[in-house]
């Protein structure tokens, strides 16, 4: 017996001395993302009309004749053809990757696309052209160019449009951590995008942009609030836009709003005042109403200007409620009253009727002939507003899941006329 | 081939169940066996503990049957696999060769380190063992066995990692996605036993 147990002793303890040779083989398979890259002059060439796409992250609003612009956020802007407002029809796109704001002015369009400002011809407004690329006029928001680099010329700018994509297989040991590798190195003047490659019209005068809007046309002058930084634009030579000035209003700028020469700029903070009518280029400040920290579009009119404060984290505010201040005195602003909401977001005011989007509560229509006691006239839950403009009888009210259209000319029957 | 050998193993185990009331017939062959180990598992990331009950048929010198088993190395799992067997050698005590393979199911503790940060999951993997033992018999019903073995098992793991767009600086192209992953795992060990046969 012992001769046949012999070998097998030897066998476990040959195992024993082996298990110290075993290794897992561990591997992690994950993809490798690599770039796509294209001159920025050739890229431009997309930054055009296109077949309408689906609206899905709609943004800021503009009118302007029969034609309603919604920025599609950072992709570009959709083109509603509003003729009959009971049936508008989403007409067209304009690509502009990075797009977030937009201004109308006859047959002009003022869009940006990352930190360029580009002006586009809307003569035909479904076959919109890009007339000039204001390069780099809003650094913040800038990815074609170093930062402080004077280079802006598009011939020499790479623009990544987009990545390939393939797994591999690595060694791995758990605990660790293994990232997918982006190569966006190595390659002066490059820039990332996250790109969507994808019959002259009466368009009015001056469009009418929401509350929401950061871009604002006064006279000649266009006006763009940044993150901190309110800039100044001649646009007297309108497809050739001339970069005036710059100056700080206060940290985290949201909204502008033009009113009878006046600049009212919406702040985490409050609400500044300016003067844009006799240094247009460099608008002077005026007062300043400050309140507790809160997103805040504003609309005005000759003696009220009306905020809207919500709790957005992306502001730090704790408070959801509808202010109204007295503007008589633009130095000196106070505040006249405050109503509690759910969570109002943009705002309109025609005439009497003031206008306010409730996020979840749908647009709320009151009665404001006498600012310290709103009558609310009527609540439409359709839809979750975010933004309204309202002109002539009809409210155009962008919301989270499209385009919402009320008649209000009759105010005892405001009713939905459309939705896209 | 494969067709083949699950009619063998088939015809064993039936032969067996019929031989449950007839083990003192001598014309019958097949005997019904229960194998019950315990073991200690050793490998790369240290020793763990393994038990495993395998029932079959032994046909002379073959045997065959179905195992589970409980293996807590790295990923616990619950190893269900098929045994085959050889014993060799003409006194009671015997050498015996086996090979087991199966597929491991995943059994989730607590404290498993978990590498992705969302959606992860753990998918079912093979399990196999190759190994050599020595059978001693304490009596007509029942031996002590001493086995040692190689045992590979693989498992896969499954999730998604968030990693920012690129630029993430930037609004909007800031918003992370998840971005499907997986790892292999390979693990080999060796596994010594010991056992009882009845």
């Amino acid at each position: 017996m012992i001769n046949t147990v012999q070998p097998f002793y030897i066998f476990q303890l040959m195992l024993l001395m082996l298990s110290g040779c075993m290794k897992d083989k561990i591997t992690k398979t994950y993809q490798i993302r690599t770039p796509v890259y294209e001159v920025l002059s050739q890229f431009r060439e997309s930054i055009k009309s296109q077949p309408a796409a689906e609206m899905s992250a709609t943004g800021k609003i503009a009118v302007a004749g029969n034609y309603i612009f919604i920025s599609e956020l950072y992709k570009g802007i959709h083109v509603i053809d509003n003729s009959d407002p009971s049936h508008p029809k989403n007409a067209s796109f304009i690509n502009v990757p990075g797009n977030e704001d937009l201004a109308i002015i006859n047959n002009t369009l003022y869009a940006d696309a990352f930190g360029d400002l580009v002006t586009f011809d809307i003569t035909d407004p479904l076959h919109a052209e890009a007339k000039n690329f204001a390069a780099n006029v809003f650094p913040d928001h800038s990815i074609y160019y170093y930062s402080g680099a004077d280079n802006v010329n598009p011939d020499s700018i790479n623009v990544i449009i987009g990545w390939t994509v393939r797994d591999t297989t690595v060694d791995y040991e758990p605990g660790g951590s293994v990232y997918p590798v982006y190569y966006a190195a190595n390659c002066a003047n490059c820039a990332t995008i996250a790109a969507n490659l994808s019959s002259s019209v009466n368009t009015g005068n001056s469009g009418t942009s929401g509350s929401l809007s950061r871009f604002a046309i006064l006279n000649d002058y266009l006006y763009a609030v940044s993150y901190s930084q309110l800039r100044s634009f001649d646009i007297s030579n309108k497809f050739s836009p001339s970069y005036k000035n710059s100056f700080t209003v206060d940290w985290h700028v949201e909204t502008i709003y033009p009113f009878k020469g006046k600049l009212f700029v919406g702040t985490n903070n409050g609400v500044y005042m300016y003067d844009a009518a006799a240094s247009p280029s460099n608008p002077t400040p005026l007062g300043a109403f400050t309140h507790v920290r809160g997103c805040d579009p504003v609309v005005a009119d000759d003696d009220y200007a009306y905020v809207t404060i919500n709790d957005s984290s992306a502001c730090l505010g704790f408070n959801n409620e509808l202010q109204i201040v007295n503007v008589k005195d633009l130095n000196a602003p106070s505040l006249v009253q405050s109503y509690q909401l759910t969570h109002p977001v943009g705002l309109s005011k025609d005439g009497n009727l003031l206008f306010v989007c409730d996020s979840k509560d749908g647009l709320k229509i009151y009665n404001a002939d006498n600012v310290n006691n709103l009558q609310l006239i009527r609540q439409m839950k359709d839809g979750e507003a975010v933004d309204v403009i309202a002109m002539n009888g009809l409210a155009i009210m962008i919301a989270a899941d499209g385009l919402y259209q009320y008649d209000y000319s009759d105010i005892n029957n405001i009713h939905l006329i459309s939705k896209l | 081939m494969y067709r083949r050998n699950f009619i063998i193993i088939a015809v064993m185990i039936f032969a067996a169940f019929s031989c449950f009331g007839q083990q003192k017939i001598s014309m019958c062959h097949f005997q019904f066996h229960s194998i019950n180990n315990v073991g200690l598992l050793e490998g790369q990331a240290g020793s763990a503990f393994h038990l495993q009950t395998i029932n079959g048929v032994q046909y002379k010198s073959w045997f065959t049957g179905a195992g589970v088993g409980l293996d807590s190395y790295r990923y616990r799992t619950i190893p269900l696999f098929l045994d085959i067997r050889k014993e060799f050698g003409k006194t009671p005590n015997k050498i015996l060769l086996f090979g087991d393979a199966g597929i491991n199911f995943y059994w989730a503790r607590d404290r498993d380190v978990k590498q992705f940060y969302s959606n992860d999951k753990i998918k079912n993997g093979f399990y196999g063992e190759l190994g050599a033992g020595y059978k001693f018999r304490l009596n007509a019903k029942m031996s002590i066995i001493f086995s040692g073995s190689y045992s590979y098992k693989t498992l896969e793991e499954t999730g998604g990692d968030y990693y920012y767009n690129m630029p993430f600086f930037l609004p909007g192209a800031a918003a992370y996605s998840p971005v499907a992953e997986r790892i292999h795992y390979n693990l080999n060990r060796v596994l010594l036993k010991v056992g009882v046969e009845f």
